[in-house]
């Protein structure tokens, strides 16, 4: 039996929250068992480049290009309820609206899961939950969790960091100074693959990770194993290392994944970044590349191959919110579905540079 | 006119304390940082106003971020999920009460507000 989390699901458990929440509301504020909180981004972006539309992640079907502005690729609204049943037992349904594979901003269920805590370091997870692929991937919509603009593309080119339905276990354990949170993961997921335009092949994932946290520097080992028999069959494993340091002031880090699949070939995706803090405001830099390392038996060669440079400001002027504006220059190592675009036309060339200008607004609340 | 020049610039020179219940075992600073920045569960934080002068005094000594870096990691946990951000209480006097009625609890004061019902961890300096 496949655990299918449906917006109905999602409202029963909200649901569920709330009438515990009202049966002990006697005494106790609500605030004890339900806590409301959300997330939105407002984006517009510019790019020069007329045969191919950038986008601000894989799966969507537009972007900006062929109407040069767009506020398509980064705007997102996003409302969660977390509550607290017991000591233990707690909840969370998150509610996402951001350009999807069919071009619609209709909302989605991004978590909705009920989490179990053993002990305090160990913890089992049952429903939805965001993979762990990359690093930020399970806070990618949240603008003002990141310190750039979005997250860069490339290094989500093989996987779009969807959820997975099933269940996770949470595992820390400190030895001395340093802190592993260990996870296991088992469940099931639509998965993106590049090449073709948005495929939901479902597919089982496993994952195992590992985060190394040291003061402030933090490495994270990943591994996913993805399978579906579907059309294209998805026979993919993703195994990635990201290291972060991160004082305060000033941060530097970088992200990798090595992706196999059988039927789309090898791909080594990877970032570079670094910035810092001054006063209110964040500057920053990044340099991301994906490149495609084998051919798989569909033939495809290289698929997605692009590399970006950008640069771009923070500012945290207001309590809450933050405003970003971000430049960056993408050039084109493949016109077999780069990465950075969607909606490629037969005039785009191997070595076509776009300047693309970004602008976000980010709130939390 | 002197008054007024004086009241704005009155720079915090009050040192601050962390605080732990007085059947506690006692916190590092540095394990206190875990804490605040939501890398360890071995205690429950308490925070005061976000924004107020002793909030990010605190979080600027112990963890060396800004109000907005620690809200922006805050909400990283709290959208994946995985925590909310430290219940926030409105002065010292209601952060000592908290302190003192529970033994995982952790707090932050002015030393000046330090008394019997709950012990020193930490001095901030």
């Amino acid at each position: 039996m496949v655990f299918k989390v449906t917006p109905a699901i999602a409202a029963a458990m909200l649901a569920l929250g709330t009438a515990m929440a009202h049966a002990d509301a006697t005494n106790d504020s609500i605030d004890k068992y339900v806590t409301f909180s959300g997330f939105g981004t407002l984006g517009a972006v510019h790019s020069d480049y007329g045969k191919a539309d950038f986008v601000g992640n894989v799966i969507q079907p537009r972007g900006a290009g062929a109407s040069s502005w767009s506020a398509t690729p980064d705007s997102d609204l996003g409302g969660q309820a977390n509550f607290t049943l017991t000591d233990a037992l707690s909840g969370v349904v998150q509610v996402l609206s951001r350009q999807d594979a069919n071009g619609q901003f209709k909302p989605t269920v991004e978590w909705a899961n009920l989490q179990y805590e053993i002990t305090p370091d160990l913890k089992v997870r049952l429903g939805r939950m965001v993979l762990p692929t990359y690093e930020h991937s399970d806070t990618q919509n949240v603008g003002y969790t990141l310190p750039w603009v979005r997250i860069p593309i490339e290094i989500a080119y093989t996987d779009a960091g969807l959820h997975s339905d099933g269940v996770d276990v949470l595992y820390r354990v400190k030895t001395g100074s340093v802190t592993q949170n260990l996870q296991v993961q088992l469940g099931r997921t639509p998965v993106d693959l590049p090449g073709v335009e948005f495929t939901s092949t479902p597919a089982t994932v496993v994952v195992f990770s590992d985060t190394l946290q040291y003061g402030d520097t933090s490495l994270r080992l990943v591994y996913q194993k993805y399978d579906g028999s579907g059309f294209p069959e998805v026979r993919l494993t993703v195994t990635g290392a990201g290291l972060t340091y991160d004082p305060g002031a000033w941060f530097v880090m970088g992200d990798s994944n090595y992706s196999q699949d059988k039927y789309f070939g090898d791909f080594f995706a990877w970032y570079v970044s670094g910035g810092v803090r001054l006063g209110r405001f964040a500057p920053y830099a990044i340099y991301s590349t994906t490149h495609s390392q084998t051919v798989g038996t569909s033939g495809l060669k290289s698929l997605g191959n692009d590399h970006t440079e950008a640069a771009g400001v923070r500012w945290d002027f207001a309590k809450n919110l933050d405003t970003k504006l971000q430049l960056q220059r993408v050039v084109l190592d493949s016109v077999d579905d780069p990465a950075s675009f969607s909606d490629v036309g037969p005039g785009a060339r191997i070595g076509d540079k776009t300047n693309v200008f970004s602008w976000t607004l980010d709130f939390v609340f | 006119m002197i008054l007024a020049l004086v009241t704005v610039c009155d720079v915090r020179a009050e040192e601050i304390v962390v605080i732990v219940n007085l059947a506690a075992a006692t916190i590092s600073k540095e394990q206190t940082a875990d804490l605040y920045l939501g890398r360890s569960d071995a205690w429950t934080p308490i925070d005061q106003a976000v924004g107020s002068e002793i909030y990010v005094e605190f979080y600027k000594k112990v963890t060396g971020r800004d109000s907005a870096q620690v809200k922006a990691i805050w909400s990283r946990i709290l959208f994946t999920g995985r925590g909310i951000p430290p219940k926030q209480l409105r002065d010292s006097e209601a952060v000592k009460k908290a302190v003192a009625a529970n033994p995982k609890a952790v707090g932050y004061i002015e030393k000046s507000a330090v008394d019997a019902s709950i012990k020193v961890a930490v001095s901030i300096d």
